[in-house]
């Protein structure tokens, strides 16, 4: 497991390190301006009240009549550059194996040696985990370091940020699972990617259609949004363990469906 | 003890056959040479013998073991070389061997770095900066490192320049000495004349002939060349049965040779002839037929 691991290092760490480096970029950033938005926001939804349901969706809670600082901070954690880059660094990692391998036809070299299939897979389940930790904890470094100039009613408490990191880390291993199940069922990395983000693209605006349109609210529950609540977080300090559990099984569940096709399909490079 | 046994094996590919009822035995220390045009079924037999596909029907071993449902544990054993090798970009010799050895659990460096100085292979140059025939010259020394029992190799002369073929070939004829077997997979039959001891030709998916390499020779006919010594004596000629007359032009002639030279060189010393060149038994002739005059496959 250790050579296949190295082997991984070697083909992630610039990817890994570069989608680091972006978030904790960003991060930085939109910890720095968005206090200093607040005005602007609170107009913007006063004269625009269509757009509260934008909102809602994105930060997964009820935005009520105003703002307050805690859940305006929350919008870091929502922002679609952030998002953006969570999902790409899930789908780009997730899609290396099988699909990656074939396309580029270097899976007759790696399966040429003495390991299962299972355990070429699983050593880079287990290499996308530690990748996806470290970027986001790169994005929550970013954060720390601008966080000092956001006035001290504005600074949620430490242990409440680290709770929606919790909740953006489950996130990130639903959209990785998922990755890894459509992988092992394509030969073409790039059609395998654009499955994944197409896929990941709808339920995201399914959110956004539920919250105008009735009948789409039936559906909701597929969307990844529904289980992502940095808002609620951030003013309640509670876990929403229902939701993180629902994407931690949805993630469990496509990585094992994924280890099982890729262990047990016929694999042809030609 | 066969390293290495197909029976019946079959894979096909929705609607096109890959091949139909293989059956293979090859023993410890053979060179064994798969023959056969491109798009006849060599690559589709080797990814099922290396566990990439599930067989149809039929199944395959290496060492006792199953191809596909054990197909990790059979590799510590052997070293493969793709025929369309594509190998990480990033890849140095230095570092595939530190990879490579790491995974199998032994240290490739020196019989790497042993291979490398055969092979002439810059341990240092990065795969992206290779040419097609130091990428070649990688994929044989990871397939080799570790002096594997049966060694696969399918197509491994392309991209390698005369000298660097000879050594490959000194190197087969090494390990098969040393008792390890040999799997050569080409579509020509120059790479494994001199090399194998067994030759199977496969074509449209069925192996249509498995014979040791001398049998085949002793098939095999030989390419005669006679010039008279006038017009007369041509014209007046009285051809035997083991002779046939492929050619004709004025004095000259030329024929093929069925059996062995001797009834020849007695028939020829009562003719009057100015010339006569009897050439080596042309296996490429025998393969020519092979691959050309079989009946089409239902």
């Amino acid at each position: 497991m250790r050579g296949l691991w190295l082997k991984t290092w070697y083909e992630v760490w610039l990817m890994t390190l570069l989608f680091g480096c972006a978030l904790l970029g960003f991060s930085a950033l939109l910890t720095y301006v968005i206090p200093r938005m607040q005005e602007g926001m609170l107009e913007i939804i006063e004269r625009m009240p269509f757009v509260k349901p934008f909102f809602t969706a994105m930060l997964g809670t009820e935005l009520g009549d105003q703002i307050n600082a805690r859940m305006l901070q929350a919008f870091l954690w929502v922002h679609p550059t952030i998002l953006a880059l969570v999902w790409a660094h899930a789908i780009v990692f997730c899609t290396r194996l099988p699909a990656g391998e074939i396309d580029r036809g270097t899976i007759d070299v790696l399966l040429g040696l003495p390991v299962s299939r299972r355990a070429v897979y699983y050593g880079e389940v287990i290499a996308w985990l530690v990748a996806g930790l470290v970027i986001l904890l790169l994005g929550f470094a970013g954060h720390c370091l601008t966080a000092g100039s956001t006035p001290a009613p504005m600074r949620p408490p430490l242990s409440r940020e680290m709770l929606v990191l919790g909740n953006l880390y489950c996130v990130y291993l639903a959209v990785g699972g998922l990755a890894f199940f459509v992988s092992s069922l394509s030969d073409r990395r790039g059609r395998a990617m654009a499955v994944a983000f197409a896929i990941v693209l709808s339920s995201f605006l399914l959110n956004f259609v539920a919250q105008f349109w009735a009948p789409a609210r039936k559906f909701a529950c597929l969307g990844v949004m529904e289980y992502y609540r940095p808002a609620q977080i951030l003013q309640s300090n509670v876990l929403p363990t229902a939701d993180v559990a629902i994407l931690l099984s949805v993630a469990a569940v496509a990585v094992v469906l994924g280890g099982e096709v890729a262990a047990r399909r016929s694999i042809c490079t030609v | 003890m066969s390293i290495l046994r197909t029976e019946q094996l079959t894979r096909n590919y929705g609607r096109r056959i890959g091949i139909q009822g293989v059956d293979l035995e090859i023993g410890a220390g053979e060179v064994f040479g798969f023959l056969g045009p491109n798009g006849a079924g060599k690559t589709t037999t080797i990814r099922l013998l290396m566990g990439f596909l599930q067989p149809d029907a039929g199944r395959a071993s290496i060492l006792g073991l199953d191809c596909w449902r054990q197909s990790a544990l059979l590799k510590r054993d052997v070293g493969y070389l793709p025929g369309d090798l594509r190998l990480y970009p990033w890849l140095t010799a230095r570092k595939a061997l530190h990879v490579f050895g790491k995974v199998r659990g032994v240290d490739l460096t020196n019989a790497g770095r042993e291979l490398a100085e055969r092979f002439r292979l810059e341990f240092d140059v990065r795969v992206q900066k290779m040419s097609r025939g130091m990428r070649q010259k990688l994929g044989l020394i990871l397939a080799m490192a570790h002096r594997p029992q049966l060694l696969v190799l399918d197509e491994p002369t392309s991209g390698l320049d005369p000298l660097m073929q000879e050594e490959l070939a000194r190197s087969v004829r090494e390990l098969a000495a040393a008792g390890h077997t040999v799997f050569f997979s080409s579509h020509t039959l120059s790479e494994v004349e001199n090399l194998c001891d067994r030759v199977a030709i496969v074509r449209e998916g069925r192996i249509i002939a498995d014979e040791r390499l001398e049998t085949l020779r002793g098939r095999a006919r030989r390419s005669v060349q006679l010039v008279f010594a006038d017009q007369q004596s041509a014209d007046a000629i009285a051809w035997p049965s083991f002779l046939h007359v492929v050619e004709r032009d004025g004095l000259r002639c030329r024929c093929e040779l069925e059996g062995p030279t001797a009834p020849l060189v007695q028939w020829a010393s009562g003719q009057l002839l100015a010339d006569i060149t009897i050439s080596p038994p042309d296996l490429e002739s025998v393969f020519h037929k092979y691959y050309q005059s079989l009946p089409e496959t239902p």
